[in-house]
């Protein structure tokens, strides 16, 4: 056994028993599961399903926008992939076109794409237009790598503005208009639904936050105590109260019949809550910009919103990313208690399907796709945003 | 105790009179404080710390508000007016302790983000004078750099360029060494040294006795928020007339 | 103060009076946004019969809680269902704390162990845990875990306790001070302590969820000592744990402290979410109220002025704790 091995695993006779102790149950727990997921599962229930899980009951017809969405997604994700890994910092130039995390990403990408779609049992035209997309995602980002550079300072602004407008894109398709026939709220379901709610409130929240956490640090008392009350209200109640609020007291709030979908007063709520907690988020990145910033901004003859722009807040956003990113994660997480107000998000829906006699009892090859899937989305979501964070606040700057 | 005006006939670049300023805690921290500088005047204001110093400085840029008195620069005076204030903010530049440059941006950015933004010019224009000023005060070669990668010296000195990037009248200098270590206290005196050989109006607050010496045209005392002695430089240091300056002196010197 | 030019200058360009009439027109508007909602609110109440009133409290509610320490059935009044739901709620909330507060303690300090597979479990434990929504672990527990337990005679079986599909049963005092365990009377377990399944699916649930955000919190506050602190103990001749309870752990507790405070109010928060688990908390019981009643805006501000309340209990403990804790400087 090696040296290094040793001293980490079997340091201490006391190590060593709990090593040895540690190791025989996790490979008895391990092989259990395995022997479970590969024998006794029974995964016809996803198979049979996938496409619930995946839009709900989206109609079949028109269902040719979602791939066209999901076209635009995966052209969007690999600009701003290599947009990033594009952008050339002060004191390194280039690097690599494919460094090795991108390499291992990329190779994982193309397996997931052969394996996935096959598992599922999805048709070979649906699997070869999986394939498609993780093709353009691919070729999208080596083409951004290659020549994002080009682009020069206007890089970083490119990004923000590509996904809010993606985002109204997106509902257009999703939702109709503009020529493509309408396709209700409520016929919206599993990831897609899941997704929406998320996206919008994670756009809508965003610069709400931000104001928040702007007028929480005001010298005006009215903005100010406005905004500790709402930041406060917000976070002492729990999610499910307030979306239970926006359920039941949204129809009364506003003049008789006009009470939007329930699906949209969910977002709104989501949009509300998600916002007070990135204000904290938010407010601690502007109280580490020093006082100074700001001083000198002034003293130059910037104006005070010409100062916050280009001075105070692309630091305390830098600050703030990791917390904001945090927050944008958990939202995600929290869109399944829609399916507590009777929705049907990705858990809603999968509660659905198990009340289907012919699934009852599937509940543990259900709950485990799904803990899968968002673990993943999450994870990957944290990995990025690490990434992220380490090419915004690089040493050189000083920090 | 006025000094003699270096230039008797233009109008003073900075006039306060009866300056009273208490924070919201009730302290008074400048208690009718008055100081004239004329056009191309090197005014040294050295004192105790707490003795309102910078402050009072910090009055002129509209940084801090003041009570009672009144403060005209420039010919335009301070008030509730905010036109006035930004126009005041675009003659008077001002150097800190902190240096505060603007991690985020280049040193060239650093340099150019007002001027465009406040004198509406165009890049390319600023783009130039930034790289001259960056020549005169000897770091062209970290153009493209970040602040974090310069030393203390060299921020200081980008500071510098940065305030004279918006070509103001006046230049303060609050503790502008005070943050730096002894090797690069002098590389910030001389390019301080060589703007007021050039004819720069500059109210510096600092301990380098050295630097008021042979630059200062006045040398002013305070001391508890209030003016104690004026003197030229020969005067105020060899022959100090009030106490309070004497023990002051004893303590730097 | 001496204006030399002349002309006051124009409201939106008067530092003085900037600020207020900031305030005065973002007043403004609030107060029409408040007057407008609140009309319809009165407007569509008054339409549908459901003026605020509090009298519904007093009327049986028409349902009953199977699980409570509060006996409660349907011919009780609503206020004493949501009270006896409000127990459950502190009831769960409360072994939440002991329980998360141990978890945590534990995983956050094994990210410290010599050992590295130790370590590197722990580490696996908090991000799988952060990266999984809480309300799909609870369905999990719940469904997977707890309902899929034997029951009748197949039960797991351990001295003096049993756990079974129909709960947790642990020995204790009857009636008269008689110690007895667990029983098994026609194919169903009786026992003086009886946790549900739908109880222990949600606490599991919580204190695994939790315990890993408060092992993140434990293992910030170790690795905020700073690493000389160990260096001057062991130089001193303690050991391991002398050196970790007297040297580290009181400065690590002032960072973990506050963080403490965030993660129980989120899990007093996060408890509201038994209703997937079929557990009748609190905010279980009020749903049910206002589905029989109608009487949501009362109904809602009970929940939200009970969440409140306990998160400020919460908050000043924490607060009293914080202040044991901190170290008096200079």
């Amino acid at each position: 056994m090696p040296a290094s091995l040793r001293k980490e695993l079997f340091a201490t006779p006391l190590d060593g028993v709990v090593t040895v102790l540690l190791i025989t149950g996790l490979a008895a727990a391990g092989s259990r599961l395995l022997h479970w997921a590969l024998t006794q599962a029974d995964w016809a229930v996803i198979q049979a399903n996938s496409t619930l899980f995946a839009v709900g009951r989206y109609p079949i017809e028109q269902q040719w926008r979602l791939w066209l969405l999901g076209a635009l997604l995966a052209a969007a994700a690999g600009l701003s992939w290599g947009v990033l890994r594009g952008l050339a910092l002060p004191d390194r130039p280039t690097t690599a076109l494919w460094p090795r995390h991108d390499r291992l990403a990329a190779s994982l990408l193309v397996l997931l794409a052969a394996w996935a779609p096959a598992a599922l049992g999805l048709t070979l035209t649906i699997q070869s237009r999986w394939w498609g997309l993780t093709g353009l995602l691919l070729l999208v980002r080596w083409l951004a790598g290659r020549y994002g550079s080009r682009l020069g300072k206007t890089a970083p602004l490119v990004l923000p503005m590509v996904w809010p407008l993606l985002y109204l894109v997106g509902m257009v398709l999703i939702g109709g208009g503009l020529g493509l026939v309408a396709v209700g709220a409520n016929e919206w379901g599993g990831l897609l639904l899941t997704l929406v709610q998320a996206s919008f409130a994670i756009l809508l929240s965003a610069p709400l936050g931000v104001l928040l956490a702007l007028g929480r640090r005001s010298s005006l008392p009215l903005l100010r105590w406005g905004s500790v009350v709402y930041i406060e209200f917000i976070r002492g109640a729990p999610l499910i109260t307030l979306l239970f609020l926006g359920q039941n007291i949204l129809g009364f709030l506003l003049p008789g019949g006009m009470a939007p979908d329930r699906i949209w007063r969910a977002a709104w709520i989501l949009t509300f809550f998600s916002a007070a907690y990135l204000a904290e988020a938010v407010r601690s990145g502007l109280a580490a910009v020093p006082r100074g910033q700001l001083e000198a901004a002034r003293s130059l003859g910037l104006s005070l919103p010409q100062a916050l722009a280009k001075v105070v807040l692309p630091q305390a956003l830098r600050i703030a990313l990791p917390a904001t990113v945090g927050q944008f994660i958990s939202l995600l997480q929290d869109t399944t208690l829609l399916s507590l107000i009777g929705l049907l998000d990705l858990l809603g829906t999968a509660r659905s399907v198990m009340a289907n006699p012919l699934f009852l009892g599937k509940s543990a090859e259900v709950y485990l796709t799904l803990a899968v899937l968002f673990w993943c989305c999450c994870a990957a979501l944290g990995l990025g945003s690490r990434a992220l964070e380490r090419r915004l606040n690089p040493p050189s700057l000083g920090r | 105790m006025t000094a003699e005006p270096k230039v008797a006939k233009s109008p003073a670049m900075i006039e306060a009179r009866g300056v009273e300023k208490w924070y919201p805690n009730g302290f008074h921290a400048l208690r009718g404080v008055d100081l004239t500088v004329q056009r191309g005047e090197v005014v040294v204001i050295m004192g105790p710390s707490g003795s309102g110093k910078s402050t009072f400085i910090r009055t002129f840029n509209a940084l801090e508000e003041f009570q009672k008195g009144s403060i005209t620069v420039d010919g335009i005076a301070l008030n509730d007016d905010l036109r006035k204030i930004d126009a005041i903010r675009r003659e008077v530049g001002m150097v800190f302790q902190q240096f505060n440059l603007f991690p985020h941006l280049s040193v060239l950015d650093n340099l150019t983000l007002a001027p465009v933004l406040v004198r509406k010019r165009s890049k390319g224009e600023v783009l130039n004078q930034a790289m001259a000023l960056l020549e005169r005060v000897g770091i062209a070669e970290q153009a493209h750099k970040f602040p974090g990668q310069l030393s203390g010296g060299q921020q200081q000195r980008v500071a510098i360029a940065r305030s004279l990037c918006m070509e103001p009248r006046i230049l303060l200098f609050d503790e502008p060494t005070s943050s730096l270590d002894p090797e690069m206290v002098r590389e910030v005196l001389e390019v301080m040294q060589g703007l007021a050989a050039d004819g720069m109006t500059m109210v510096v607050v600092t301990h380098e006795v050295g630097f008021a010496r042979q630059v200062a045209d006045r040398v002013v005392l305070m001391a508890d928020g209030q003016v104690v002695e004026e003197a030229t430089p020969e005067r105020f240091f060899d022959h100090p007339q009030h106490e309070r300056s004497r023990q002051f002196l004893s303590q730097i010197l | 103060m001496a204006s030399r030019l002349g002309k006051s200058p124009p409201w939106w360009q008067n530092r003085r009076l900037l600020p207020w009439l900031v305030q005065a027109s973002v007043g403004l508007v609030l107060v029409l946004v408040i007057a407008f909602l609140l009309g319809n609110l009165v407007r569509n109440l008054s339409a549908a019969g459901l003026l605020l009133s509090w009298r519904w409290l007093g009327q049986p509610a028409s349902f009953d809680i199977a699980e409570t320490l509060l006996p409660f059935n349907a011919s009780q009044p609503y206020w004493r269902g949501l009270l006896a739901g409000l127990v459950n709620t502190l009831r769960v909330v409360g072994l939440g704390f002991v329980g998360a507060t141990l978890v945590g303690t534990l995983v956050g300090s094994a990210s410290f162990s010599g050992n590295g597979l130790v370590k590197r479990l722990a580490r696996i434990y908090v991000e799988l845990i952060r990266n999984i929504p809480l309300l799909l672990q609870l369905v999990f527990w719940y469904f997977v875990v707890f309902l899929a337990l034997p029951n009748g005679a197949a039960a797991i079986q351990l001295p003096g306790i049993v756990l079974a599909k129909s709960g947790l049963f642990l020995p204790g005092f009857e009636a008269g001070f008689q110690w007895s365990g667990p029983t098994l009377v026609d194919g169903v377990w009786q026992a003086p302590l009886r946790f549900t399944p739908e109880f222990g699916a949600l606490l599991t649930g919580l204190v695994v969820y939790t315990g890993a955000f408060i092992a993140e919190v434990v293992r910030g506050g170790i690795a905020a000592v700073p690493k000389g602190q160990w260096e001057a103990a062991t130089s001193l001749g303690l050991g391991p744990l002398p050196s970790l309870r007297r040297i580290i752990i009181p400065q690590a507790l002032r960072v973990i402290v506050p963080g403490l405070n965030t993660q129980y109010i989120s899990l007093a928060k996060n408890s509201s979410l038994a209703v997937a688990c079929g557990y009748t908390d609190l905010y279980s019981v009020a749903e049910t109220s206002l589905n029989q009643t109608g009487r949501a805006i009362e109904v809602i501000v009970i929940l939200l002025a009970a969440y409140l309340a306990i998160d400020l209990v919460i908050s000043l403990l924490m607060n009293g704790l914080n202040r044991l804790v901190q170290i008096k400087e200079r």
